[in-house]
């Protein structure tokens, strides 16, 4: 993985975008219940959002904003990991949405930690701020349907 | 009510006769003693009578609220329940367990100033009265439809659609999968606060109506509805939601983790703290922990204190974002409930033997209000903290159980694993099925999901009518 370049990172981060909206489309296809399915398909749909903003500051229609502090709400961070299999409900769902967007997360902060050039860190640190967006989004999606009596 | 006959208004809601939390705590009978027939007078005088009752349109079942309370004001409480029993079958549930202080009573004309109609305790008073007396008036009933309608689950909604439809002449069978009739008003609202003569008393009241009532009847497992529908001409889903969820935290298959559903169930319906008279005891736990602050958690707490365990609630946010009653949370914290505010649990740790020793959790405070102004719970970082305890009840909500939506093909199922049902009618995506309460909504409360049988029940009808 050569990350040497503006370029060379948003081509990762596009890429890391399609393999996470193919992984929600296989779990969908996977799922029993059809309802569930329908919920994978929009992350998946999502996932395609974010990677059609990221060919649009690649190609120069778009920049990357580094904009205000994204909250931590940490909802997913003690969560036990979910066992993917077909019987998956929305609830886990979620936790496996949560789960993958701190991933994301935690991979470009460390990449950013992992290079000396401003630049790349910068650019290493707004997707990383990106990531922690998506997830503080399906943190405040579980927390509305899940956690209104706690 | 003319300048000359203005009268003095009376504004002091008359308090309703408790048990003292010193006594309460350590039985299960109920809390609330409810009003004398005098108390009950002199609340109902203050009614005004308001020419155009905003407490009506506040009322998910449309009670005849000014109605009932003249009549009770004249001392006449057979002419008062016949009005209540009108638009409601199950009143003397309703005037325990309904949230009146966010319905009818919140927009009587007398609340700004404190002093709303205790508009519940009279609809309580009416319906003990009446229980109390010989007979039950029962209804002219009208002749027979010869159409049959089956109702699965016997909770709040399939009772009420059960009662209307009855009342519109057509045959009525309700599918229970428990051994008892009443749904969530039997396995899970405690004795002390709904004793279960009461929801026995008002299911025999049905009974006695004509309406079949079948137990241990699993629909979508003993018969799906599709089979049902060979005989049936139309099928009312209210199976309510008993899928308990948990927090997922590390721990929670640890010996001593409950559900609230397996807590309540074991305490209510199985009567385990009349062991040995019932033969399913509880488990007597000395540190009891309940995770969540809706009335759920509020009933688990005071249960376990009653059980003679210290008892501490435990909830993500602060007392002033608690979902459950106020009079409920006022009620715990008489009889000696402890509250840990802004508190998550962070895992369970279990003993040698597998059963659950101790919590962690840490310490929140409030970020700043989101779109909706509720301000969402925060972390403190290093703020972890440890209760020793032997027992947890997890009390955070529960979904729809899969089971219907698995084996009735056809009928739409919402993300959460709810029927999805039109809120006015009931109406689903299927032909003759119609779905209410907390199957649709998730959970909710009794008188919604009676609110949504009644608004079912009409729909059923003008069906069932054009056939």
């Amino acid at each position: 993985m050569n990350l040497n370049s503006v370029s060379q990172i948003l081509d990762f981060a596009i890429e890391k975008e399609e393999e996470a909206a193919q992984f929600y489309r296989n779990l969908a296809a996977k799922m029993g219940q059809q309802h569930v399915g329908e919920v994978f398909e929009s992350f998946a749909r999502e996932e395609m959002e974010h990677k059609a903003k990221l060919l649009a500051v690649r190609q120069g229609n778009m920049t990357l904003i580094d904009s205000q502090r994204v909250t931590d709400l940490k909802i997913g961070d003690h969560l036990v990991e979910v066992v993917l299999s077909p019987d998956l409900d929305y609830k886990q769902a979620l936790i496996v949405a949560m789960k993958a967007e701190k991933a994301a997360f935690q991979l470009y902060q460390g990449l950013a930690s992992s290079t000396d050039d401003a630049n790349l860190k910068g650019i290493l640190l707004t997707l990383a701020k990106e990531e922690a967006r998506h997830k503080l989004r399906f943190e405040i999606e579980y927390e509305e349907n899940f956690l209104r009596e706690n | 009510m003319s300048e000359g006959e203005k009268k003095q208004l009376d504004l002091k809601r008359r308090e309703m006769p408790k048990q003292p939390p010193e006594v309460r705590r350590y039985n299960f009978s109920e809390v609330a003693l409810g009003y004398t027939p005098e108390l009950a007078i002199e609340e109902a005088k203050r009614c005004i009578q308001c020419k155009k009752p905003s407490c009506i349109a506040n009322c998910p079942v449309e009670i005849n609220i000014p109605g009932f309370l003249k009549k009770v004001a004249e001392g006449d409480f057979v002419g008062g329940i016949r009005v209540l029993k009108d638009k409601n079958c199950l009143p003397a549930v309703c005037g325990r367990v309904c949230p009146q202080e966010e319905q009818c009573e919140k927009t009587c004309v007398f609340h700004k100033k404190g002093g709303q109609i205790a508009i519940g305790r009279i609809e309580r008073f009416l319906a003990d009265w009446e229980a109390q007396q010989s007979e039950s008036e029962m209804p002219d009933m009208p002749p027979r439809s010869g159409r049959k309608v089956a109702i699965v689950g016997g909770g709040p909604a399939g009772l009420t659609v059960a009662g209307d439809l009855i009342k519109f002449g057509h045959e009525v069978t309700v599918f229970e999968a428990l051994h008892k009739m009443g749904g969530v008003l039997v396995y899970g609202i405690p004795e002390f606060r709904l004793p279960k003569a009461i929801v026995n008393r008002e299911v025999e009241y049905l009974r006695k109506l004509g309406v079949e009532l079948v137990t241990d009847f699993v629909v979508g497992k003993t018969r799906t509805i599709d089979s049902i529908l060979e005989e049936y001409d139309a099928v009312f889903v209210g199976s309510g939601a008993g899928l308990p969820w948990f927090m997922e935290i590390p721990g929670e298959n640890l010996n001593g983790v409950y559900s609230a559903n397996e807590y309540l169930t074991r305490l209510n319906l199985m009567k385990g703290f009349l062991f040995p008279k019932y033969h399913t005891p509880v488990k007597s736990h000395r540190k009891v922990a309940v995770v969540g602050g809706g009335n759920v958690a509020m009933d688990c707490a005071r249960s376990a204190l009653r059980l003679g365990a210290e008892s501490r609630i435990i909830y993500r946010r602060s007392r002033e974002e608690l979902p459950a009653r106020l009079e409920e949370v006022e009620n715990a914290e008489e009889e000696g409930v402890i509250f840990d505010f802004l508190t998550l649990p962070l895992r369970y740790i279990g003993d040698e033997n597998g059963w659950v020793k101790a919590i962690e959790c840490q310490k929140m405070e409030l970020g700043e209000p989101d779109a909706s102004g509720r301000r969402k719970p925060i972390p403190i970082e290093g703020s972890e903290v440890i209760y020793p305890l032997d027992a947890v009840v997890c009390a955070i909500g529960n979904s729809p159980n899969p089971l219907i939506g698995a084996t009735t093909p056809g009928l739409k199922i919402g993300k959460k694993g709810n029927i999805e049902a039109d809120e006015k009618t009931g109406a689903t995506s299927r032909e003759k099925i119609w779905a209410g309460g907390d199957v649709v909504t998730g959970a909710a409360t009794v008188i919604l999901a009676m609110g949504a049988g009644r608004f079912a029940a009409r729909s059923i009808h003008e069906y069932l009518s054009s056939l």
